[in-house]
């Protein structure tokens, strides 16, 4: 066959996928753009060039700096916990134990639990009144008093990790997991036979099968939790007094609740391009392991 | 009329080229073994032939016919991979049937076709199994069988046997041999493995850097090779290959103690001065210590049937293989001597046969 | 292989122990909360298991009286398997074409790239517009729109993982059945097809999971009991005047119950698709 019959062949295959992206993800994105420089309002009306005068309201609110902030923050401390809880979990699950596989069975569930599920369940966890967390703090001595976990500005978004990391953690565990069993035994061996200290097995041995596969899952989860939207609106809808109003969020609440379409999408685009560089950083790294791969 | 016409086949990668206009016309019944070593282009070749790749510049014509714009499925070819490439989702007797029920072959015709291909491969009672549950060998009779049924005008073998351990690689050799002894079909046969494209050939066409590089019966190939690579790479342990001057009539090899003597057909003709002096190691006779060639014993690999000796000719190594009865020590001093016209000269620039 | 200390042993056993604690605790006690009666759950201090468990919850969830609380929950489980489907199927039929042609076609191969980059994007860039083109054609509220607002999200993935798949199954198998005269669906149907079989179902679930979990596109474009999913209804009821909140927490039952158990019983298959890319890469 000849080779512009596949490639025609090819693009043929193609074409429905392509056709269907262009139409719910390209031409919504560019219209998006065009938004982002005009004053439309959601119910369609208004729409006149406005120039960077969004992009400009943007960049001078405060609300923009502190969600950028609390993002940020609630992005690199979640995935943190997730990183180590993750490994801690995986170098476990490597030990010869019995029920191992029923233990790497059960990492599963908070996975497969929906996200909606799971900030409904730690909501009902937190609550002020009759949450188990209260009750088990005070039936352990360790509060005096019932505390309203999600309705301090000053635990609220400590309470949204916790609930976030218990959800994504196991992940991380299973890729670290499944890395750590791509170890080939003979190597394993071999530093065994050399003398090799637990400490030093995982330095040299173990470290250089993670660092590829985690840093892709980190990269990941990072943009994931820059894109966070569900669990906080799930949990305290930005509240209180907006400590855990992050982008989407914020977004939301300008497109949709205030309707203002034209702010609403040049605050999107930032979000977008904050999201991009994360993405540019995962394409180098894939394209530095892909070089020279372990 | 010829089987298969190759006129000038080109290919390139992007701006790499593979094949640089390679010349073949095969007759009828002949088994032609393409052989060189991996990134030579036999491969590219053999897909160009299939119809899987195009040429970049070039025809091909199979029967008389011009095919180079032809579907693989309209070439009347047939092909064994290298992976066997079963269908793992249809039986044995499905897989060896697959062309004729594409052709539309009735039902009959198919079970009858399939099962004379099981008879001659003796693999008629897996004809109910699927390929998981096969070893290699049997993958790879499944895999000839789907090419026999078809009694195409031109068999195409991708390197079969390189996945079959050594024993079975033998007994596959033979049956292959039979085969093409039987059904006097036209195969062109891709491998890396000289002892195969040996004992299968009819011709070998020894490629290398996307060119033929000799095109001979294997006879041709290994007693009279047109270049010092085709010299290496034919033969095993290689060709010794001992850089000497010619000069008055006689080899002068630097460090020797005496020069050595002219092939009887070169004796007074004016040969250009550096060469490569070719001697297989089978050729080397063992004579007294102070023979023609005198060299140092380095190791002795003793086989069984005979042994293996590497050792230094004024500096230059030289390896032989001799009968076992008069056995050698590492460390000794032995010479050599040759029947003078078991060895070959090759231009030490060109690399060319002189 | 490894000779331990019993103390370590010990160690191990300790943190399996706790490691299985920190997961099944939240989860069990969303189920306990959901078998408690009322005053159980409000009792201080707390009563950690109900003396006797009242399943009268999942009864009013499934219960089919007119404006119960059953109805809207009911129907709300039906626009999410019927969206969730939808937008699976259409994703699947979609992906193998695009999949088999990345993998195969070299001059076709970048385009599935640019498809996977949108995966990149934020929701949000893409919700105003979405939002503004389903109210002009009339499909806001409605599940066709939102499941064709959901291949945003299946139809890259699905395609990404299909061509991992094709690109396992060995080029020679398509290469012999053309010389063997096979069309390119007749070799698609009848060769590779089965045996991309299990691929296709793993990423169909993965799909169906992606689809049933997704929460902001429905919450922004649904609004009432005909097209409202499962999670709308469900942040509904955890954010709105019910004081109940064992029936909360029955209703975060049902709607864990159709992934998880997926999950439980697809382990495998998940795992080593949620794993193999992070571990390929």
């Amino acid at each position: 066959m000849t080779s512009t019959r596949l490639t025609t062949r090819g693009w043929l295959m193609m074409l429905p996928l392509l056709a269907v992206m262009v139409l719910v993800i390209g031409w919504p994105f560019v219209q998006t753009v065009h938004y982002s420089f005009t004053d439309a309002r959601l119910a369609g009306t208004g729409g006149t060039y406005v120039g960077l005068h969004n992009y400009q309201r943007v960049v001078n609110s405060p609300a923009f700096w502190s969600s950028f902030r609390l993002t940020a923050e609630f992005a690199l401390i979640s995935v943190t916990i997730e990183l180590v809880l993750g490994v801690a979990a995986a170098l476990l699950l490597n030990q010869e134990l019995v029920g191992r596989n029923v233990l790497r069975g059960l990492m599963i569930l908070p996975w497969a639990l929906p996200t909606v599920v799971n900030g409904t369940l730690w909501r009902l966890i937190y609550n002020p009144e009759y949450g188990a967390l209260n009750a088990a703090l005070s039936q352990l001595g360790l509060i005096e008093s019932y505390r309203s976990w999600l309705g301090e500005p000053g635990t609220a978004l400590a309470a949204l990790i916790v609930a976030d990391a218990w959800k994504n953690f196991p992940l991380v565990a299973l890729i670290a997991l499944a890395a750590l069993q791509a170890v080939p035994r003979d190597i394993r061996t071999a530093a065994m036979v050399d003398g090799a200290g637990a400490w030093a097995r995982f330095r040299f041995i173990f470290v250089p099968y993670l660092v590829g596969p985690l840093t892709v899952a980190i990269v990941l989860r990072l943009i994931e939790a820059f894109k966070v939207f569900d669990i906080i609106w799930i949990m305290t809808r930005g509240g209180p007094a907006n400590s855990t109003r992050s982008l989407s969020i914020l977004v939301y609440q300008e497109a949709f609740s205030f309707q203002r379409a034209g702010t609403g999408s040049s605050l999107a685009l930032i979000v977008t391009l904050i999201v991009m560089l994360l993405a540019l950083a995962y394409a180098g790294i894939m394209r530095r392991s892909a070089g020279g791969g372990i | 009329m010829s089987a298969l016409d190759l006129k000038g086949i080109s290919k390139s990668f992007g701006r790499l080229p593979t094949l640089a206009g390679i010349d073949l016309t095969l007759d009828s019944g002949e088994f032609l073994v393409l052989l060189g070593a991996s990134g030579c282009g036999k491969s590219t070749l053999l897909s160009i032939i299939a119809g899987l790749l195009d040429p970049t510049d070039g025809k091909v014509e199979i029967a008389g016919r011009d095919v180079t714009r032809v579907a693989p499925k309209d070439r009347d070819i047939a092909m064994v991979f290298q992976s066997y490439a079963l269908y793992p989702s249809l039986s044995v007797a499905r897989n060896i049937g697959f062309g004729l029920e594409m052709r539309g072959a009735s039902k009959a015709a198919r079970r009858e076709a399939v099962n004379r291909a099981a008879e001659i491969l003796q693999i008629s009672h897996l004809l109910d199994r699927k390929p998981a549950a096969l070893s290699g060998g049997q993958r790879q009779r499944v895999a000839i069988g789907r090419a026999l049924v078809r009694e195409p005008k031109l068999f195409l073998f991708d390197e079969p046997l390189s996945n079959l351990d050594a024993k079975l690689r033998m007994e596959m050799r033979s049956e292959l041999k039979r085969l093409h002894q039987m059904l006097a079909a036209t195969i062109v046969y891709v491998t890396h493995d000289q002892i195969e494209a040996m004992t299968l050939a009819t011709r070998i066409a020894v490629m290398r850097d996307g060119r033929i590089e000799q095109l001979g019966t294997p006879d041709e190939i290994y007693n009279c090779p047109a270049t010092s690579f085709v010299a290496e790479f034919v033969g095993a342990p290689p060709m010794n290959l001992i850089r000497a001057r010619a000069e008055g009539g006689a080899l002068h090899v630097a460090g020797a103690p005496q020069p050595l003597p002219l092939p009887p057909e070169h004796t007074g003709a004016g040969l250009k001065a550096e060469v490569l002096l070719g001697i297989r190691p089978e050729a080397l006779r063992l004579v007294d210590a102070n023979g023609l060639m005198p060299v140092d014993v380095d190791l002795v690999e003793f086989t069984g049937p005979e042994q293996v000796v590497d050792t230094r000719f004024a500096g230059q190594r030289l390896t032989a293989i001799l009968p076992p009865e008069r056995r050698v020590a590492p460390g000794s001093r032995i010479a050599f001597r040759w029947p003078p016209e078991r060895i070959h000269l090759f231009d030490a620039e060109t690399r060319r046969r002189v | 292989m490894d000779r331990r200390s019993p103390a370590f042993t010990v160690f191990v056993y300790a943190m399996a122990l706790l490691l299985a604690l920190v997961i099944l605790a939240p989860m069990a006690w969303l189920f306990i909360m959901s078998i408690s009666p009322a005053a159980d759950l409000s009792a201080r201090p707390l009563r950690w298991w109900p003396e006797e468990p009242d399943f009268s919850r999942y009864r009013a969830l499934f219960s089919l009286a007119q404006n119960s609380i059953g109805a809207g929950f009911i129907s709300a489980l039906w626009n999410s398997l019927r969206v969730a489907g939808m937008a699976t199927i259409a994703a699947i039929a979609l992906a193998v074409p695009a999949a088999w042609a990345s993998s195969r076609v070299p001059r076709v191969g970048w385009s599935l790239g640019l498809v996977v980059a949108s995966y990149m994007l934020p929701p949000v860039a893409l919700s105003v517009p979405l939002y503004m083109g389903l109210a002009h054609f009339g499909m806001l509220n409605n599940v066709f729109g939102l499941a064709i607002v959901y291949l945003t999200i299946l139809a890259p993935f699905t395609t990404w993982l299909l061509r991992s798949g094709f690109d396992l199954i060995p080029k020679e198998i398509e290469a012999a059945a053309a010389i063997d005269g096979a069309r390119l669906d007749q070799a698609l149907r009848i060769v590779v097809l089965p045996l991309m079989a299990p691929v296709i179902a793993t990423a169909a679930l993965f799909a169906f999971l992606l689809a049933w979990d997704e929460f902001f596109y429905a919450l922004l474009f649904t609004s009432n009991e005909q097209a409202k999913t499962i999670t709308v209804a469900l942040a509904d009821l955890a954010g709105g005047r019910v004081s109940d909140y064992g029936l909360i927490a029955a209703a975060g039952v049902v709607a864990a119950l159709p992934p998880v158990l997926i999950g439980l019983v697809m382990q495998r298959a998940l795992i080593s698709g949620l794993t193999a890319g992070g571990v390929k890469g």
